[in-house]
């Protein structure tokens, strides 16, 4: 210890209520310069100088939903083959010359768009960056390579069918979407699908996907953003291509009812259980107030899901809900795991929290706490840089306003019960939950029977998937 | 020279008469606050049949207290945008929540309500329900997930059973079905004391406030009576004689072999040259398993290895590989095992590289208040100092690479090595 010991606590405490607040500093969002290059690529930059570290991030507007008829997956190994090598760098003098200046770079395929980045101390940004240029713009997609990337998604298929969240997941996703709409498949493609990719195709989605106008550079960190346009201008100013990825078309089937599907997982000691149903779009106008109603219900650890499965019945580690938004509506959803014996019980309560939220609503105290919770935690999820890149290429891809972060916490203080409310009474439809309970279905079924789960709305129709694997393919 | 940047650039450090260490580190960057708080005890203070009580133990600290009720500590934090969780490993249990900064003494009121009056709102109903929820996080992240259990079986074969680490943190569940009140009553006397816990501040506050803060809420805690002696025997020398191995057949949708090395702590000066040939060998595509056994021979989905900060006696070094379809776990630990076998020959551009990797992923951690505050908690904690932080980078610049190669010639032989084999059920 370096200082000695101090006094001890001078006077009493009142320790019966929390101490009142101190003074609020308020938080402000990184402002960010915007620019466009000549060839329509965007470019933000955000200065933010803590530490001596830069991140840069490409990000394009197209993701697995440009997937071409049949060829699921091929955005996402695409986008991984890109690391296989440049016209001028060997996959493997990439991979050095990234780690050379301690370098990390990353690749993530959403739905909605492909993102690329690279992390390192802000002095080897220069070097970082022209290797991302060239990376993008030079791929070879060389034979060997590309089939080692393909071999190790194809081991990564393996891994999701015998992982109860990510089976879960993928089942829910079907039965919800239907194998018909992209967002009932699971993302990332199936070993169909994966099997038949060349590396010609992923040349053809790279030439018709990757292109400046519909793509953001970010750059953030502890650089000068004047130096950092140059830059960009440098690496991405001649970047010609016509690219433009397809739209997604069509949309999920209308919702059947409340169903349960057991899909069986021999051994399970658990229920892995998802329920919901379509949601809504990243570009509701009522996506904030939403966010306030699920709180509430499902989205921290006080919320209603978790305190009464948790912390009053003990049927579960944690249950939670949320709304994942992308371009077109994604799932809504309620997710727990239980303990195979209380899976009736554990899926009633479920079933009556969200009936309950969504007839009665949230009180002024619960819509207090969550707008509390929602503007207060804010400053908290920019603290890295990839978290401030990350940010602003969403924002990007999802087309919010300019001004969206640095109003915030306003929008949300601003929430009402009855904006909230409405929210979650147009958003949620306790009568078209459906369900999926990933088990040992001689003990599931059973446990659900014995469980009285008819409900007003009408009863669930039970159905045992023996043997469920996700596909890309009608039949 | 880089350094850690600027915050960690002020950490004072103090100590409250009931022995409550306190360390502060302010930046006044953004307007959040990290309160992170080590207890030193976790699962290798357990008594043999009592494994999993630490965490347990942890659950339990959430359950209310006397001026606070049973989720109160959630409710009081979330109300305001705060967050919080705690966690139990080997040698600590941890508590720590970041907030908006204008709101940091209700977290060190929760805190110090809980190590002062945890007592009071015990209840037997509250210890069944918390019981339940940890048999279903056993059941969740090991019992019903593919190589659940390898590092129940990791362990087993590499400490002897009197060592402190012989069993997981998680625990066995009849063990914690046991549990009794009188046992939490015990273990919060003899762990739960401020003599026994440091307590770190990080980021936008002002420390003369903050330091009256923690003195009005944690001094009148009275320090604990005296520690139980530490359980099991922690000498255990840097061997296991041969290599000590188990194959399960199981339900796992690939192959993959866990394969450990006994090798010297946390606290000890060689733990940097592990360090180092740790990242050479698996942190990265450019390290030695990545780029022979995932790019070069092509039979591994992944490789990668790590190198675990435990302070009893020994730690162990980790190697996980995954193959592709068509390998054999058999296969994977004869590849793997001849990359640990040909360690010493590591050279000075692999040093390097994984030296630079460090340093930055040093500084990214460091962004974030609650992961700054923890990695001040676990030196103030296993150093007495938590200034030893800032050194950490400037030690590691010092490993020459014929550390490394000694490093790994001494700990990574075939004598010194436990090994778990997955094999798909039905695979021939």
């Amino acid at each position: 210890m370096t200082g000695g010991p101090a006094n001890s606590a001078s006077g009493p405490v009142a320790r019966t209520d929390p101490p009142p607040s101190g003074r609020v500093r308020p938080f402000r969002f990184p402002e960010a310069t915007e620019a466009r290059l000549a060839n329509g690529m965007a470019v933000h930059v955000a200065s933010k100088a803590a530490f001596p570290l830069a991140t840069a991030v490409l990000v394009v507007k197209a993701g697995e939903a440009a997937a071409p008829a049949d060829k699921d997956g091929l955005p996402s190994l695409c986008a991984n083959a890109l690391e296989g090598g440049t016209t001028s760098l060997s996959a493997r003098q990439l991979a050095l010359g990234f780690e050379n200046i301690g370098a990390a770079f990353a690749v993530a395929t959403t739905w909605d768009a492909t993102s690329l980045s690279v992390s390192c101390l802000a002095e080897h940004l220069p070097r970082a960056m022209s290797l991302l240029a060239q990376l993008v713009r030079e791929p070879v997609f060389d034979d060997d390579e590309f089939d080692r990337f393909k071999a190790r998604r194809l081991a990564a298929v393996r891994q999701r069918a015998m992982d109860p969240a990510a089976l879960a997941a993928d089942a829910h996703a079907h039965f919800v979407f239907g194998r018909r709409f992209p967002y009932g498949r699971p993302l990332g493609g199936v070993a169909e699908t994966l099997a038949a990719l060349a590396p010609a195709d992923a040349r053809a989605f790279a030439e018709s996907c990757y292109g400046p106008g519909h793509a953001a550079l970010v750059v953030v960190g502890d650089i000068e953003a004047e130096e950092t346009l140059e830059a960009a201008e440098r690496a991405w100013g001649d970047w010609r291509s016509s690219a433009s990825p397809p739209e997604l078309s069509g949309g999920p089937p209308a919702a059947d009812g409340r169903r349960i599907h057991v899909v069986h997982r021999p051994g399970s000691v658990q229920s892995e259980i998802r329920t919901g149903h379509v949601g809504v779009s990243r570009a509701a106008p009522d996506y904030i107030p939403l966010q306030v109603f699920n709180l509430i219900l499902g989205g921290a650890f006080s919320s209603r899901l978790n305190l009464n499965l948790r912390e009053r019945r003990g049927f579960t580690y944690g249950a939670r809900s949320g709304f994942a938004a992308r371009r077109s509506p994604g799932p809504f959803f309620v997710s727990t795991s239980v303990e195979t014996a209380v899976t009736g019980p554990a899926l009633r309560e479920v079933f009556r929290e969200v009936e309950e939220m969504a007839r009665g609503g949230p009180t002024i105290r619960d819509v207090e706490t969550a707008t509390g919770y929602l503007a207060g935690v804010f400053p908290l999820k920019f603290q890295s840089l990839g978290q401030l890149a990350g940010a602003i290429a969403r924002q990007f891809v999802y087309d919010l306003p300019g001004a969206y972060y640095r109003r915030f916490q306003e929008s949300v203080r601003a929430v009402t019960q009855e904006q909230a409310h409405h929210a979650g009474r147009a958003h949620v439809r306790p009568d078209e939950l459906c369900t999926v309970v990933v088990g040992d279905a001689g003990k599931v079924v059973p446990a659900l029977s014995e469980c009285d789960l008819v409900l007003p709305g009408g009863a669930a129709r039970l159905t045992v998937h023996e043997d469920f694997a996700p596909s890309a393919f009608d039949g | 020279m880089r350094d850690m940047g600027a915050a960690l650039a002020n950490i004072s450090q103090d100590q409250l008469d009931n022995g409550l260490r306190l360390v502060m580190a302010p930046d006044a960057g953004a307007p959040v606050v990290a309160v992170n708080l080590w207890y030193a005890v976790g699962s290798r203070d357990e008594p043999p049949g009592s494994t999993g009580f630490a965490h347990l133990f942890e659950h339990m600290m959430f359950q209310g207290s006397a001026h606070v009720p049973k989720n109160g500590h959630f409710e009081h934090l979330e109300r305001v945008g705060g967050s919080a969780n705690a966690t139990t490993w080997f040698d600590r249990t941890n508590y720590f929540q970041t907030l908006p900064s204008h709101h940091l003494d209700l977290a060190l009121w929760l805190e110090s309500d809980r190590m002062g009056w945890m007592l009071p709102a015990l209840t037997e109903e509250k210890l069944q329900n918390q019981r339940n929820v940890v048999l279903n996080e056993r059941r969740e992240r090991y019992e019903n997930q593919p190589y659940g259990n390898w590092d129940e079986r990791l362990q087993a074969l590499l400490f002897a059973p009197e060592h402190p680490y012989h069993h997981t943190v998680i625990g066995a569940a009849e063990d914690i079905e046991a549990a009794t009140l009188d046992d939490v009553r015990a273990f919060f006397r003899a762990f739960y004391v401020p003599d026994n816990a440091v307590l770190t501040l990080c980021g936008d506050f002002a420390p003369e406030d903050a330091r009256a803060g923690v003195r009005r809420y944690f001094g009148a805690i009275p320090p604990g009576q005296s520690r139980s002696p530490a359980q099991g025997k922690a000498e255990a020398g840097f061997s296991t004689g041969e290599t000590m191995r188990v194959e399960v057949r199981a339900r796992v949708p690939l192959p993959r072999v866990y394969m450990a090395a006994k090798v010297p702590p946390f606290t000890s000066e060689e733990f940097y040259a592990g360090q180092v040939a740790s990242a050479c060998l698996g942190a990265g595509r450019c390290s030695r398993l990545h780029d022979r056994l995932v790019r070069g021979a092509r039979i591994a989905k992944s490789a990668v290895c790590h190198l675990l900060p435990l302070t009893a006696g020994a730690t162990m070094l980790v190697v996980v590989v995954t193959g592709l379809p068509g390998t054999t776990a058999a296969e994977l630990e004869e590849a793997a095992g001849r990359e640990l076998d040909d360690a010493a020959s590591l050279d000075d551009g692999e040093v390097a590289r994984s030296v630079t990797g460090m340093e930055t992923r040093a500084l990214r951690s460091l962004q974030a208040v609650g992961e700054r505050a923890d990695l001040l908690s676990m030196y103030a904690t296993c150093f007495g100092d938590a200034g030893r932080a800032r050194e950490d980078l400037a030690w590691l610049r010092q490993v020459g690479t014929d550390d490394v190669q000694a490093w790994a010639k001494t700990y990574l032989h075939e004598a010194n090595r436990a090994v778990v084999r997955y094999e798909p059920a039905g695979a021939a």
